[in-house]
Parts: structure tokens; sequence; C-alpha cells
């Protein structure tokens, strides 16, 4: 139990729990078939505003990372007006310069402290442990305050993980997330059936600008220091590589797919010369045998069938 | 009128379509649109749906004129269109396809509606539970009328329902239009297939590169020598 509670470990645990909310971004504009690469623009507006007002302004934690939030919702609601009635390709660049755009003006921001970047951003785990040794928690568990705030940070993000996957699988159950399966399916033929393609398509964009915004804001409290290049094209390419290689079709396929493919680099430390060279091959294998992720569509229904067979089961009391 | 279009010129970029097309479809009647290929039948229905906009004229749905309207608007007005090529949703369950027929409605009776078309196509009962993409294309046609009749339309525009069928199921399309129209529902109904058009029709329009060049009774049209000639293989026998 000790050694799991190592800081590396638990800071490891941190960036899959924040890295599965930004695959989650993207599969959320998939889901209404919008691929849309703007989701590093909208971190880093989420995490450049909640280390902003919580630093200068000193405002409580909790309201910046929501505020980060709000933040890059408002930007996805100007840029999406456009952008949303773009299709395919032609939407993954126009949402892929904006992230560009945001970096370059972030690079040359007096706020945001150009190339520089911010640092001494408010530390959420050593705010948490403050308010655990508070309580007097930090005595009960015999922990130090380093460890125990950065174990509290674990579960916050993975209360927020649960809650964040919550909402968006009851949604994809409602009305609305039948509105956005046809879209995906055909967004003509959906508008035929008197769905308003042009709104969900933006409200799974400021659905998913405001988690960005969250994940944003969530990195820059957990790493204390944000810089223009964190939030590069980069970032982009791997939200999407969690998404895909996870499956794309499913919404249980971004928590895995960032799980997996933020677990391996770090376990792949010992051998740094190879490492990018087995990230890359694992890729194109998963392509090559799986091309719609590890979960696709068919693999879920498995599951549920499965399910659904034990429990009968166990109602017939075999 | 339950349908007005007045004058109405539209298109795709600089390839106008339409070149001033009036029709009318009275309440509780099958109007035909015949024509050869590229004539504009298709996009006279996509303008009715606001899918393509009206450059010049004026489309009326009761009355009320429709130009701003976007398609899912239109659909709430009272029109529902069974595309060309039926564009039924592949990845999702017959069922699945009808319940979004309904999307805009919330009343009560949705499951019995869904019912009476299980009723009437005895072959999507069977498949309900199958993806669209599996069915046949007599099957997917049947799906995609089904689709439409659930938003409780009161007009039906059809393009091309026979396209690419075997003439039995263009037969049972046919049926099933006739005993659409019979409760109550208004048919505008594009075919490329005149003889079958015509005959369950009322009315007729046809069209020949984006002009209307003959209309009246349906049955006065069938007897129309151009027609015959163009359209029903008069030339042949005389």
């Amino acid at each position: 139990m000790e050694d799991f509670l190592n800081g590396y470990f638990l800071q490891v645990f941190v960036f899959i729990c924040i890295n599965i909310i930004l695959a989650l971004t993207v599969y959320m504009t998939l889901c209404t078939g919008q691929l849309s690469l703007g989701n590093a623009g909208f971190m880093s507006f989420g995490a450049y505003t909640s280390a902003i007002v919580t630093m200068h302004a000193g405002v409580p934690m909790p309201v910046g990372i929501f505020m980060g939030g709000l933040m890059a919702a408002f930007i996805a609601l100007i840029i999406g007006i456009p952008t949303t009635r773009l299709r395919g390709l032609y939407l993954a660049i126009a949402t892929l310069g904006f992230g560009e755009v945001v970096r370059v003006v972030a690079l040359n921001l007096k706020i945001t402290n150009g190339a520089l970047g911010l640092s001494g951003i408010p530390s959420m785990a050593s705010s948490l442990s403050d308010y655990a040794s508070d309580w007097g928690l930090l005595d009960a568990l015999r922990l130090d305050s380093q460890t125990a705030g950065q174990l509290m940070m674990c579960i916050v993000l993975l209360i927020l993980v649960i809650l964040i996957m919550t909402f968006w699988v009851r949604l994809e159950h409602s009305r609305i997330g039948r509105a956005f399966a046809a879209i995906k399916a055909d967004e003509h033929a959906a508008e035929l059936s008197g769905i308003n393609t042009v709104y969900y398509k933006m409200m799974s964009f400021l659905f998913s600008a405001f988690f960005a915004g969250i994940a944003g804001a969530l990195y820059a409290h957990a790493t204390f220091f944000i810089s223009p290049t964190d939030f590069s094209w980069h970032k982009v390419v791997d939200m999407l590589l969690y998404c895909v290689f996870g499956g794309s079709n499913v919404v249980w396929g971004a928590p895995l797919g960032a799980a997996i493919l933020t677990i391996v680099p770090e376990s792949l430390r010992s051998m740094a010369e190879y490492r990018d060279t087995i990230y890359g091959l694992m890729l194109v294998a998963l392509m090559a045998f799986r091309p719609d992720g590890i979960l696709s569509a068919d693999v879920m229904k498995w599951f549920s069938n499965h399910h659904k067979k034990q429990n009968s089961r166990t109602e017939k009391g075999e | 009128m339950l349908l007005e279009m007045k004058d109405v010129v539209a298109g795709y970029g600089n390839i106008t379509a339409l070149k001033g097309i009036s029709l009318s479809v009275p309440e509780g009647s099958i109007v035909t649109l015949i024509g050869a290929n590229g004539a504009g039948k298709s996009t006279t229905m996509k303008t009715i749906m606001g899918i393509v906009k009206a450059r010049e004229g004026t489309v009326a749905f009761q009355g009320k004129e429709l130009k701003s309207e976007k398609a899912y608007q239109v659909v709430r007005e009272g029109i529902s269109l069974v595309p060309e090529g039926r564009q039924i949703l592949q990845n999702m369950t017959v069922q699945e396809n009808l319940e979004l027929g309904a999307y805009q409605r919330n009343d009560s009776q949705i499951g019995s509606d869904m019912e009476k078309i299980f009723e009437r196509f005895p072959r999507l009962k069977e498949r309900r539970r199958q993806y669209g993409g599996t069915l046949s294309g007599g099957e997917q046609q049947m799906l995609a009328i089904g689709r439409a009749v659930m938003a409780r339309p009161k007009l039906l525009l059809l393009d091309e329902p026979s396209m690419g069928l075997a003439p039995l199921v263009v037969q049972q399309i046919f049926d099933v239009i006739k005993d659409i129209h019979k409760t109550g529902t208004t048919v505008l109904l594009v075919e490329q297939n005149a003889q079958k058009a015509l005959q369950i029709a009322d009315y007729a329009y046809v069209m020949e590169t984006g002009k209307i060049v003959i209309e009246g009774p349906a049955a006065d049209v069938a007897q129309n020598p151009q027609v015959r000639a163009a359209y029903l293989g008069g030339r042949k026998s005389s």
C-alpha cells in the first residue's frame, strides 16, 4: 500500500483522469459526427482563466475551475456559429487553426506571461491537504501532507470523471442522445425527421468545449505551471488518439484509450529510446486489427447481452 | 389549397434547376409530378422542404409562406419527405428509425401509430430489431415511408419511391401510397414510372428542364399524345 501511495503513481493517476476528460471532449463532438480539433484551444482558455482568476483575483479554486469551463464554452459559442456549419475535414482544419491561433495569442499576451508561461498557480493538492489537516484527517490517516493532498486530488478527479461519464451516458440515452445519434448517422435524414441539426451540433460542441475548459483548469492546478506549448496541436492529436484507440463509437472507449495511452509511455520510461517506436507500433497494430478501436458497438452489445444472461440466471436461481 | 408554389426559381450555385414552377396541391388529393431525369423534380421537393432555397417566387403551405423555414421547421408544419434513395439510418434498428420519424411529436399515440405501421408492413414488424442496413431495397423503402408517416404529416412528399425496385414490390409500394391517402393524408408523388403514377393520381404535372410543360387531371394527361410518346411508350405501339 505504501508503495502505491508514492508521488509518482499518484501523479500518473492525476494525468489519467485529466486525459480521460480530454478524450471525452473529443468523443462528445464525434457523437454528432463532428471532428473538432480545437480542444487544446478550449483547454488553454480554461487553464489560463482559472489560473489568472485564482492568482490575481483571489477567486476560490472550485469557482475558478468552473469559470474556466464557462469561459471555454463562451468562446465555443462565438467560434461555433461559423464552424458548426462546416463538415468533415473543413471543420477539423478550421478548429485546428483556432487552437493554433489561441496558442500564438497566449504567446504574445502580457496577462498570460507569453512564452515564459504562468507559474505559481495555486496547487489543488496543497489546498486539499490544507482542508484535510483542518479536519484532522492527516493525523487520522497518518499521511504526510504532500501525499495526502495528492491522494485527495486523485479522489476528487476520479469523482469528477465519474460524474462527467454519468452525465454523458444519461444524455446519450435521452431524447437529446437520440438526436445526436441520428445526426451522426445521417445529418440529412435527421433534419428531414424534424431534428434541428444546427442546434444539437452546437450543443455537443459547447459541452465539449466546457469540459475541455474544466480539464485545462484542472491541469493548471495539478501542475502549477502552464505555458502555451502545453496546448499545441500535439495535445489535440493525443486527445484524438485516446478516443480512437479506445473506440470512438462508444463512450467507454475514451476512458479506456486515455488510461492505456497514459500508462504505456510511463511504463516504458526505462527504455526511453524505444518508447515512441513502441507507442507508434501499438497504434499501427491496433488500427490494423481493430480499426474501430478496442471497444466497438458490437463488443458493448456482447457485454450487455452477457450481463443480461447472467442476471436472468441469478433470477431463476441457477 | 394545401400547398401552393408560385413562379419558383431555385437552383444550386450557378445552375438554375427550377425556372419558374407553379403548382398546387389541393387537400385530400394525390398529385403527381412526372418527368425525365434532370427535369427538376427532386429539386422541387427539396425547395418545398427548405433544403434548397427559392431565389424567386413563393411556397405556401396552408396559406403560410415557408420561405425562410429550415427543413426541420417545415416538418413541424406538417410536411414529410420520403427522400430519393430512401436515406434510412443503416446503423439503427427498424424501430429506432421509426421512432426518429416521430421526433418532433410528444403526444401519447406514438406507440399506437407504430403498431399501425407494423400492421401495414408486417415485414418491418418481423425485422423491428434488425439494423436498417440489413433490409432489402423494398423493405428500406417501406421503412422510409413508415418513418415519414410517423411524423403524422398533412402532406406526404414521395421522391421516386419505386426507384430500383422489382415490379411486384413497386405494386406494393403504390398500394401503400393509396392506403395512406385513404387515411386522409395528401400526397405529392414524384415519379419516373409515369404509368403507375398517373393511375393513382388525381392531378398531374409534367416537368421538362426546370419548367412545367403539361398539367391537367391525371386521366387527361395519360391520354396526352406528347406524354404518351415521351413517358408511356405510346409511339412504339402506334
